[in-house]
């Protein structure tokens, strides 16, 4: 895979297919593999955090409450936001999958960072969850580059910047929703709200809602 | 008939319901017993008290088609090929048989080229659509899929989408959190903290969840 390109603060989306490299781009972009070519400047970027797509690969605690402590939070805090009291002394790996990844996401947004690179952050989360992450990202927005690497087609949050892995190349659609027309992976939720002749300004649900209101009056 | 009666495991409490042929789609929130009731389905589990039978036979002597929510939890050996063939092999399948069906299953979910390929290199989306090709090789009567979708992109959804419904399972049951692909079900079923609230069609269940995350940007359109 070749990338050429600058992130600059904000939150951007990473799209491909199955198997195209946005995990190893993710990799890359946290200093985890070494290049064959090429270099990677990181301007301003004092500190890094990666989360990886499985949940289950970042487990160090033997129960939520040391797993929460392995990140220097404030584990009250913590199982307040995941609704996860009362299972503090409950092994990370025996919560659902969704369970697990919420309690993950909720320790790294807790964190300090410049350069939050999220992989598949929507997986096996529910669509509340989905929504909420949404609104965390867009809420902690102006804290750095938060880059973000996903199949996810219908809860998303607002982005300033689309990308996507494409012919073993990272392309820059722009931003949206001029991205929306460039864009080779573009959600068919979109696809049909344009064809219904209203672009959605972005790609959050009330964007896309929006857009749905004035299809219908 | 799926049959499920006075049904309790862990958080999950079920007194009755019904599960006819065709592709049925569970939804709802986190920890709200969707996987327990999948493995219930697919006899990993055996209920604290109740039961389920397929066609009034127990789980575990019906051919079931089991893909894992952890991607990592599906696979058993070394390589795709041999991941895919496993169980044809438990089965004693004839080796050429198990070639060809192999060959078949990979190249139906475009997966061909990962055949040599060890299961610890490949994406978290090839894994699951590896785990789908080894639920789907021996043709299973029922086919179990927890949360699958959430590493595929759109294109692989709709191929996988293709393969479930030509792959001759009487019962699919499967977990998403992508309603686009929920409401494409005969038969949906919404948990919420170890109940199942709601259970119909999508025409039946999905206006009961409008003005939640659940409810399908485009329904109002589609309708």
């Amino acid at each position: 895979m070749s990338a050429t390109g600058s992130f600059h603060e904000g939150v951007h989306l990473v799209s491909g297919d199955v198997g195209c490299g946005k995990s190893t781009l993710a990799l890359i972009m946290a200093g985890f593999f070494t290049l064959s070519e090429g270099t990677i400047e990181r301007k301003g970027i004092k500190s890094c955090i990666l989360s990886l797509q499985f949940p289950e690969l970042s487990v160090t605690g033997l129960t939520v409450a040391e797993e929460c402590a392995s990140w220097g939070v404030d584990t009250d805090k913590i199982l307040d936001s995941t609704g996860l009291h009362g299972r503090e002394n409950e092994s990370p790996l025996s919560l659902s999958r969704g369970e697990l990844k919420r309690l993950h996401l909720a320790c790294v947004l807790d964190q300090e960072y410049d350069l939050l690179l999220l992989d598949e952050p929507f997986s096996s989360l529910d669509c509340r969850e989905k929504a909420r992450l949404c609104d965390r990202i867009g809420y902690k927005k102006g804290d750095g580059i938060t880059i973000i690497f996903t199949h996810e087609q219908n809860i998303l949050p607002r982005v300033d910047r689309i990308w996507e892995i494409s012919g073993q190349a990272l392309v820059d659609c722009g931003r949206p929703p001029d991205a929306f027309f460039r864009w080779r992976h573009v959600p068919p939720v979109i696809i049909r709200l344009i064809a219904s002749g209203q672009t959605p300004d972005n790609l959050s649900l009330d964007d896309l809602r929006e857009a749905e209101c004035r299809i219908h009056g | 008939m799926i049959t499920i009666e006075n049904l309790r495991c862990r958080n999950l409490a079920i007194d009755a319901l019904t599960i006819r042929p065709g592709i049925t789609s569970v939804i709802g929130t986190n920890g709200s017993g969707k996987t327990t009731f999948l493995k219930l389905c697919a006899g990993i589990l055996i209920p604290d008290t109740g039961k389920v039978m397929i066609d009034c036979v127990h789980p575990r002597n019906t051919e079931v088609g089991w893909v894992n929510e952890f991607p990592d939890r599906n696979l058993l050996f070394v390589n795709v090929f041999d991941e895919i063939a496993s169980s044809l092999r438990f089965r004693l399948t004839p080796c050429n048989s198990i070639d060809a069906s192999v060959h078949a299953c990979a190249g139906s979910m475009g997966i061909t080229h990962l055949l040599d390929r060890r299961v610890l290199d490949i994406s978290g989306g090839e894994k699951v659509l590896v785990s789908l090709a080894a639920a789907l090789v021996h043709r299973p009567k029922v086919l179990i899929l927890d949360d699958y979708d959430s590493h595929l992109d759109a294109g692989s959804v709709a191929l996988v989408e293709q393969q479930i419904r030509t792959s001759g399972a009487e019962y699919v049951i499967r977990c998403t959190q992508q309603m686009d692909t929920a409401i494409r079900s005969d038969h949906l079923l919404f948990f919420n903290c170890g109940r199942i609230t709601h259970d119909g069609t999508p025409q039946q269940v999905i206006p009961f969840l409008r003005g939640t995350a659940w409810f399908p940007v485009l329904w109002r359109c589609k309708n």
